[in-house]
């Protein structure tokens, strides 16, 4: 390969040039749509059961690497096809050799770091930063060529250097396949994504970037940079400018970086949901609770449910209205357009507790508890597969309200024993 | 590991035998019938003459001796039920909800002292769905919507009568995933999977 590319075999020194800048581009190429496919996969499979192989496969490989194991690497032990360079154009043939190399699976593996790597791909789950690491390693296979190039004298010569400090390479691959398999045991990739944004906090609620909640203490916080706080308040949902909450009086929606009041809702009303200038809100009845959405401009009001079961915390966003309802023998979330009235089922069960949802203009999601497990549930509202962002396999603790912005989820997580809360935040 | 005594040979040729009535399809609706009235009827003290004093073995609940697997429950594998088929805490028999957690009449969960629990806010926790093992779990579960609590026998466990109940179902997959068992279903069902209920009476 490195005799390849050289002068005499390419035609010209500007042939030469050309032809590597074809072999370094095809092998980053080929490398990074490997590692796209590989995350691709890995969103599939699952991102836990993912990241636990890769460093299982890690650790295998450490022990290999340093002499412990012997173990076959799987590798096809081929060349490029040496007759490509006479019967092919060099476009043609630097291209294909760069590609064949920089996709791995097609040569020789002289360690074991490209099977752990492909794992790892896969614990990503996530297509464009898999191919963004993968295509390093595309550009590892064309700097071989570059770097022999620039020793000087014979480019086997200085392969044959490198190739004499193979202990020494295989210890520190050792001691790095290790390192990489402690931290991946350590951070589980859904744990990795997942940050605690407030502790004995709950309610979380986001708009444009903010994102406001309530402290187990009694007070409302809005988090831009420096934190405005409202005491006595509780259930806070946020729309831009505007903060609703609860307090003992009912419902105030407040300008929320002057405190200047623009409505009330007086009387047993709770659990708001903002989307300026139109609210949501729970009203407490004779037995029963009221579903009800207000224009505060308008003044203006109407019922949209009536339930004897638990109406939870509802969700308001771009013109729809998500909420759960709990029976006896059913729960239920529930998705109405208010511009057309239509209502439908997201989703219902008579073995789980479904609960807490919330919108954002394109998704919904929702927590689903059975015995001895919670998931925090997402899915287009279009329609579509749902899918799974975060769960907790454990009867100690559990999931609680929701909020959902772009591209990241905040929930409540909270102790069953301790009753302590706290919101946690993770892309999707 | 059964224990060579007499009784447990008399055991296991009961064992048998309710099997070969198993297998006859009218013999044993009758008698899966009247076994289920007469236990509604006289609270089980006609069964109690009937069962051996000796615990019963079984596979993976005690009583139950063939191979169909429990019924979806709060605590898999142990299905256990009251007399409606809801379920119950395994150990403590005191009634949950779907989520395992105990409840009171009212179905609110409840802490060992009996308290209702209170969620992060400091509310009483809404009470969650508590549905039937047999006609409402496998619904969801396995997508059978012909379950019915038919057929049932009973063994003496833990020094108290257990009744061990076959959800049945026209389905001729059974939980385990490979063919079902008659068992004690009739009209066409077989069985799909079993639970049990702890009756109390000394046996």
């Amino acid at each position: 390969m490195l005799e390849t590319f050289t002068p005499a075999v390419c035609g010209s020194r500007r042939r030469q040039r050309a032809a590597v800048a074809l072999f370094t581009a095809s092998a980053i190429a080929a490398a990074a749509t490997l590692g796209a496919l590989l995350g691709l996969v890995g969103g599939v499979v699952g991102a836990r059961e993912a990241v636990l192989a890769a460093g299982a496969l890690a650790l295998l490989a450490a022990a290999r690497e340093a002499g412990l194991v012997r173990l076959p690497l799987p590798q096809a032990r081929r060349q490029v096809p040496e007759r490509w360079r006479f019967e092919l154009p060099l476009p043609l043939w630097a291209t294909g050799y760069g590609a064949g190399l920089g996709a791995g699976v097609f040569t020789f593996q002289p360690v074991s770091t490209f099977w752990v790597a492909c794992a790892g791909a896969l614990a990503l789950a996530r297509p464009l930063p898999a191919a963004l690491c993968f295509s390093l390693y595309g550009a590892g296979r064309a700097a071989t060529i570059l770097w022999a190039r620039r020793r000087g004298g014979e480019a086997v010569e200085a392969v044959e250097r490198l190739a004499a400090g193979r202990g020494r390479l295989l210890r520190a691959n050792a001691v790095a396949l290790a390192a990489c398999a402690a931290l991946l045991f350590l951070a589980p990739a859904a744990g990795a994504r997942l940050k605690v944004v407030a502790w004995r906090s709950l309610d979380p609620t986001e708009a444009s970037g903010y994102v406001a909640f309530a402290r187990q203490n009694g007070s409302v916080v809005v988090r831009p940079t420096n934190p405005i706080v409202y005491r006595g308040a509780s259930t806070p949902s946020l729309d831009g400018d505007f903060l609703a909450y609860r307090d003992r009086a009912g419902i105030r929606v407040v300008r929320w970086r002057t405190g200047r009041q623009v409505a009330r809702i007086r009387g047993p009303v709770s659990k708001p949901a903002l989307d300026w200038p139109r609210i949501a809100f729970r009203r407490e009845g004779r037995g029963k609770r009221y579903l009800v959405l207000r224009n505060l401009k308008a003044g203006t009001s109407r019922r949209i449910v009536t339930v004897s079961g638990a109406l939870g915390r509802p969700s308001l966003r771009a013109g729809r209205l998500a909420w759960h309802v709990t029976r006896r023998r059913s729960s239920g979330i529930y998705l109405q357009t208010l511009s057309t009235g239509r209502r439908r089922t997201i989703a219902s069960s008579r073995i789980q507790n479904l609960s807490n949802p919330s919108l954002n203009p394109w998704r919904i999601a929702w927590v689903a508890e059975s015995s001895g497990m919670v998931r925090l549930r997402l899915r287009s509202i279009s329609g579509g597969s749902t899918r799974t962002l975060a769960q907790r396999r454990t009867r100690g603790q559990s999931y609680w309200t929701t909020a959902l912005g772009r591209g990241v989820a905040y929930w409540t997580r909270w102790s069953l024993g301790t009753r302590r809360a706290n919101i946690v935040r993770a892309r999707y | 590991m059964p224990r060579s005594k007499p009784e447990v040979k008399l055991d296991r040729g009961a064992e048998k035998l309710s099997a070969k009535l198993a297998e006859a399809t009218t013999r044993r609706s009758f008698l899966g019938r009247l076994g289920a009235a007469t236990l509604a009827v006289a609270g089980g003290s006609a069964v109690a003459a009937a069962v051996k004093p000796d615990d019963a073995e079984g596979f993976h609940l005690c009583g139950h001796t063939w191979t169909t697997g429990s019924c979806p429950s709060p605590y898999p594998p142990l299905s256990r039920i009251d007399r409606n088929g809801y379920p119950v805490h395994p150990q403590s028999g005191r009634p949950i909800d779907n989520l395992g957690r105990l409840v009171d009449a009212q179905g609110y969960a409840i802490n060992s002292s009996g308290n209702r629990r209170r969620g992060p806010d400091g509310r009483v926790l809404a009470p969650a769905p508590r549905t039937r093992l047999c006609q409402d779990w496998t619904r969801e579960v396995h997508g059978l919507n012909d379950t019915r609590i038919q057929g049932s026998w009973f063994r003496c466990c833990g020094g108290q009568i257990r009744k061990l109940v076959d959800c049945c179902s026209f389905s001729r997959r059974r939980i385990n995933g490979d063919a079902s068992l008659t068992g004690y279903c009739w009209g066409g069902r077989r069985v799909f999977c079993v639970q049990y209920y702890d009756t109390g009476l000394p046996c």
